[in-house]
């Protein structure tokens, strides 16, 4: 699991939940602290530059020092840090994608200024559209989680996020509840034959221990089913830019009104298990 | 044609990170969809002809691996035959009538063969291995792969000299002729596995009729499957 | 939105219905993007000219010197602070992206030079339109394969494409733009990419003509070239060579010395561009990209004589280092064909005050040779510095001199830089990857795909007797040794080792594992490089080694395997 340490309180606490989340999940964390205020990610088809704030350049003397106090806060060993091997331009370093999760810096995904906006902001969508790793977005401060909700709404994505869930419950055996907003009247049914199509049926009855639908009317407000000590797991939601402009999507109703750790799964997801 | 990613993996004979790569650079005529490799097996065919790659489809099974040597003695025995009377005074005469009495050549000009590589390996050393039994064999496996594994017993008409090792004129003879090396050995650890009982040798000596002496060796060779000391 | 997604998936299919190949795909993407770069060129020709209208009405005035700092400093915080794309030459990065990345490029650098070269040269700096406009029509090449998900290989045509069509655009010289990149950029001279990027190339000229007209950058006189000239030529190529080692190693030692200043970029930008801006003020002719210059120089009517062209000659150098060393944005080669044409000058007047009447031709012949000696010299390109200066002089009937003295030069200036000026970084840091070489196929296999996962590990506490029936059963030599109570690798288990104490039947019981094996073996982790690790291997004499990632033992890596990956791969990139 990739992590940007920023060397700051709140960096803390991100680097707390990914922490967490590696510890549950035994997957081992891989700690960046930058050296350079922006790097490139080189996914299969797309290369994104992510831009970090100077915060994230603060103190670096001190910056290891604090990871692996987290980490033994969380019963952790140090974690392995990595420095970048090649770059792009002498101050433009390249980040390999071959991690299991990523844990999105802060600064893309900052909830304290626009939580009320409900906001993903299109440099995370666009990570997550081409990465082929979950992409983790903490909660401001650090909050555990015991069970896995996953949003389920039928379509490729949401496949993928139900096959994650599975992996996430095989690493950690927590309980998985599956809740889906069903759009008009499709019924039960409609989701089965869907998850039958995805060849999930029996993984479906493995793992789901409960499965909530509720209509897509009312979303917001059957999202307090959703417990709030549960990882959340969605699906991003292929919208294109316009209908972004009249509608919300999803994915930023689920960011804004849940307080949740949220686990997003992008079309090129690929199950290396 | 859709084949999940790793089954394709198996079928190029290399490991699904490479097959990963390859599409992903186009170095190859696949398309990827989730988890499973979308291609034309024409076009695939013609592909790896072309760069000398092998590609097996899926279900079909791998040419050039040779089966695992399982023949038992007693199958080799039956169709090399059991021969008595074999006649000769000398190690070369003797050879020259075994080759002519060993059952499945095809050809005299086959025969020959095997006498010439029989007597070459007996110059290089005895084959005679004790207790009056040698086992002449061709050094290297016959070239006709037509020919299966296969021993031809010899109860010979007088005793030889062959140099044994015990210095024991031979009277009983194991030719043996294989395709592979490794078939080679298998059967060859056999007989000896058979000739270190007494019980073994005792049969030898009453020289019995075919179908008593294969019925021995069958027991024996039970014996040893089973794994009795 | 659907169409779109619709025409994607036609794209992706096509290959099946065109026999599984995709040449006249690609051509017309080629068509696409060469005309896309096309008019990138023009619209950074405009820019220029916008540029220097703008600034023109102040260079009357006392400051006028100011200008390229202002310029360079804009162009510098535009860069940085506005476009946040960390600066570079603009080549290097293409050519590392096609090494290392399959040739994917950011959606800014699109136009991101553009703005910020016409900055810098506009008012004033001394440096050149081309690297800029290559940048952006290959990361155009680039897009419009990731829009499309075409494959890397595609994908790198698409970016020689945007850079023939750039180049091509930009000169009005569509061979110099398919040289340029094969040479360069692609550096693989095979069908399946001369033919979309030569088709690129053209859109990108037609383009370029039908928005600009059809004119050739440097007009010159007829040229009577006599053997005299072509033997000169030898000469000239030595002081081309000379220039050539200057002009690299300064743009080095003030890349080096502006390091040092503690100023943010933009500030340096600034303070080299002032000191261009003083030059300036005492010769005007080494500010701007300088053609009509050398427009002047190839014409035959340049005033002055050998002293005036050889300080020209050093200024130009020194602004281009000033400019380009200290932050400013462009290109270096409109630069080296200026300070061409004033070794070519220079070259000629020194000749012919020694020896008047020697040589019988315009000393614009010799300023277009010095141009050519220049280009092949710096890119060590030499067919691409041929083609192009033929193109866009129109000077056929020096094709002789001209091939003599680009091939020498080049030939000079390999002795004493081995690495052209666009590559030297790359391959210091071993990022210069050409098709078809050891390192590309070392690059490409990545040590996952070598492992092998059919080991047998044993435990630390495992006594000696029970090994002794592990490897009965088994048909290696190797046997990871793992701590059973944390899964952790602990050392390595070599059968030849410990044969001879395999038999003792003493020692079954009474030895374990754990005090026969080596600790402390070499490992690897499974994302190091591959080149790498081979290294290692040879250092310590090995053939196979573990590999460890988190301390965890995942497989072996030896070289019998990577014999037969080494040989698919390669199989696989050297037939077309």
């Amino acid at each position: 699991m990739f992590h940007v340490f920023r060397n700051t309180p709140h960096g803390r606490e991100a680097l707390l939940q990914t922490a967490y989340f590696c510890r549950k999940m035994r997957v081992s964390p891989v700690v960046y602290i930058p050296s350079h205020a922006r790097f490139l990610l080189y996914m299969e088809n797309d290369v994104i530059q992510v831009d970090l704030d100077p915060s994230y350049l603060r103190s670096p003397e001190t910056a290891q020092a604090h990871v692996n106090a987290v980490m033994a806060e969380m019963g952790m060993e140090p974690p392995r840090f990595f420095s970048p091997r090649h770059f792009s331009t002498p101050s433009l370093p390249d980040v390999p994608v071959i991690f299991n999760f990523m844990t999105c810096p802060e600064i893309l995904s900052d909830r304290k200024g626009k939580t009320g906006s409900g906001y993903i902001g299109p440099r995370v969508r666009r990570i997550f559209k081409a990465a082929p790793f979950p992409l983790l977005i903490p909660p401001p401060v650090f909050k555990p989680f015991t069970s896995i909700a996953v949003m389920f709404g039928g379509s490729i994505n949401a496949a993928n996020a139900l096959r994650l869930a599975v992996r996430l419950k095989r690493l950690s055996g927590m309980p998985v509840s599956l809740y889906t907003a069903e759009e008009g009247r499709r019924g039960k049914k409609y989701y089965e034959k869907l998850m039958g199509k995805n060849a999930l049926t029996g993984v479906f009855a493995q793992t789901v221990s409960q499965w909530h639908l509720f209509p897509a009317k009312h979303f917001i407000e059957n999202l307090f089913l959703i417990p709030h000590d549960a990882l959340v797991v969605a699906g991003a939601y292929g919208h294109g830019a316009i209908r972004r402009l009249f509608r919300k999507s999803t994915l930023d109703v689920i960011q804004t009104n849940l307080p949740n750790s949220l686990l997003i799964v992008g079309p090129d997801y690929r199950q290396t298990v | 044609m859709e084949v999940p990613l790793f089954e394709f993996a198996e079928c190029m004979n290399t490991d699904p990170g490479t097959v990963e790569r390859w599409i992903r650079q186009g170095r190859i005529p696949v398309k990827r969809k989730g988890d499973s490799c979308i291609f034309n097996r024409e076009v695939l065919e013609k592909w790896a002809a072309a760069h000398n790659i092998r590609f097996v489809m899926p279900g079909k099974a791998r040419p050039g691996e040779p089966e695992i040597a399982s023949d038992s003695l007693v199958a080799a025995m039956a169709s090399g035959g059991v021969h008595y009377d074999v006649p000769g005074r000398s190690v070369s005469e003797v050879l020259r009538a075994a080759a002519d009495r060993l059952e499945g050549l095809p050809d005299r000009e086959s025969r020959d063969i095997l006498y010439e590589k029989l007597i070459d390996r007996e110059q290089m050393m005895s084959t005679g291995i004790g207790k009056g039994v040698a086992v002449p064999h061709p050094r290297t496996p016959l070239q006709d792969k037509a020919v299966d594994a296969r021993i031809g017993v010899c109860f010979l008409e007088t005793p030889v000299d062959f140099r044994a090792v015990d210095k024991k004129p031979v009277d009983v003879l194991f030719v043996l002729v294989t395709p592979s090396a490794r078939q080679h050995l298998h059967l060859l650890s056999r007989i000896s596995f058979c000739l270190r009982e007494d019980a073994f040798l005792r049969i030898l000596n009453q020289r019995p009729d075919r179908e008593r002496f294969l019925k021995a060796v069958a027991e024996f060779e039970n014996r040893l499957d089973q794994g009795v000391p | 939105m659907a169409a779109y997604s619709k025409f994607k998936r036609w794209v992706g299919a096509s290959p099946q219905w065109l026999g599984g190949d995709d040449r006249l795909l690609l051509i017309a993407f080629g068509a696409l993007v060469g005309s896309c770069c096309g008019v990138a060129a023009v619209v950074l020709n405009a820019g220029l000219h916008a540029m220097e209208g703008l600034f023109a009405g102040y260079r009357s005035f006392w400051w006028a010197f100011l200008l390229p700092g202002i310029g360079a400093a804009l162009s510098s915080v535009f860069l940085e602070k506005i476009i946040r794309e960390g600066a570079g030459h603009g080549v290097p990065e293409v050519v590392y992206s096609v090494s290392r990345h399959g040739g994917l490029l950011r959606m800014r650098s699109m136009f991101s030079r553009l703005v910020s070269s016409s900055l810098t040269i506009g008012s004033g700096g001394s440096a050149g339109p081309e690297a800029p406009v290559v940048m952006s029509g290959s990361a155009i090449g680039s897009n419009i394969a990731r829009m499309f998900s075409l494959n890397e290989r595609q994908r790198i045509a698409l970016v020689g494409c945007g850079s023939a069509g750039a180049v091509a655009g930009i000169f009005n010289a569509p061979i110099a733009g398919l040289v340029f990149t094969i040479e360069v950029i692609v550096g693989e001279w095979t069908a399946r990419h001369v033919v979309p990027i030569a088709v690129a190339s053209v859109a990108g000229a037609q383009i370029s003509r039908l928005l600009q007209g059809n004119q050739i950058p440097f007009t010159h006189l007829h040229f009577d070239v006599a053997i005299s000239t072509t033997i000169a030529a030898g000469g000239l190529a030595i002081v081309t060579a000379a220039a050539c080692i200057m002009l690299t190693r300064a743009l080095r030692q003030s890349h080096h010395l502006s390091g040092k200043v503690p100023l943010p970029l933009w500030g340096r930008a600034a303070i080299g561009g002032c000191l261009v801006g003083i030059i300036g003020i005492f010769l005007p002719q080494v500010l701007g990209e300088g053609y009509h210059v050398i427009q002047k120089m190839v014409e035959g009517s340049f005033p002055g004589g050998f002293a005036l062209v050889l300080i020209l000659l050093l200024a130009k150098i020194a602004a281009t280092s000033l400019t380009l060393g200290w932050g400013g944005s462009g290109g270096i080669f409109a630069p080296c064909l200026v300070v061409g044409s004033f070794s070519g000058l220079m070259y000629y007047r020194g000749i012919d005050a020694l020896l008047p009447g020697i040589l019988q031709v315009n000393e614009g012949c010799f300023a277009l040779l010095g141009m050519a000696g220049m280009i092949s010299g710096m890119l060590q390109a030499p067919l691409t510095a041929i083609f192009l200066i033929v193109e866009i002089t129109g000077g056929y009937e020096t094709i002789l001199p001209l091939i003599l003295v680009s091939v020498i030069s080049t030939t000079i200036c390999h002795i004493f830089e081995p690495a052209s000026f666009y590559f030297r970084d790359l391959i210091e840091k071993g990022h210069y990857l050409r098709p078809r070489t050891d390192a590309r196929v070392l690059a490409d296999l990545q040590i996952s795909e070598l492992i092998e996962k059919d080991c047998i590990t044993v435990p630390k506490n495992m006594s000696m007797g029970d090994f002794v029936k592990v490897v009965q059963q088994s048909r290696r030599n190797y046997f990871p040794v793992l701590d059973e109570a944390t899964g952790e690798f602990a050392g390595m288990i070599h059968l030849d080792d410990i044969r001879p104490y395999l038999l003792d039947t003493l020692l079954h019981d009474t030895v374990f594992l754990e005090q026969i094996m080596s600790a402390g073996v070499e490992t690897v982790d499974i994302d190091d490089d591959l080149a790498e690790v081979l290294d290692r291997m040879d250092d310590t004499g090995s053939f196979s080694m573990p590999v460890v990632t988190n301390r965890r033992f995942v497989g072996m890596l030896s070289k019998a395997t990577l014999l037969d990956k080494y040989r698919k791969e390669l199989m696989l990139q050297t037939t077309d």
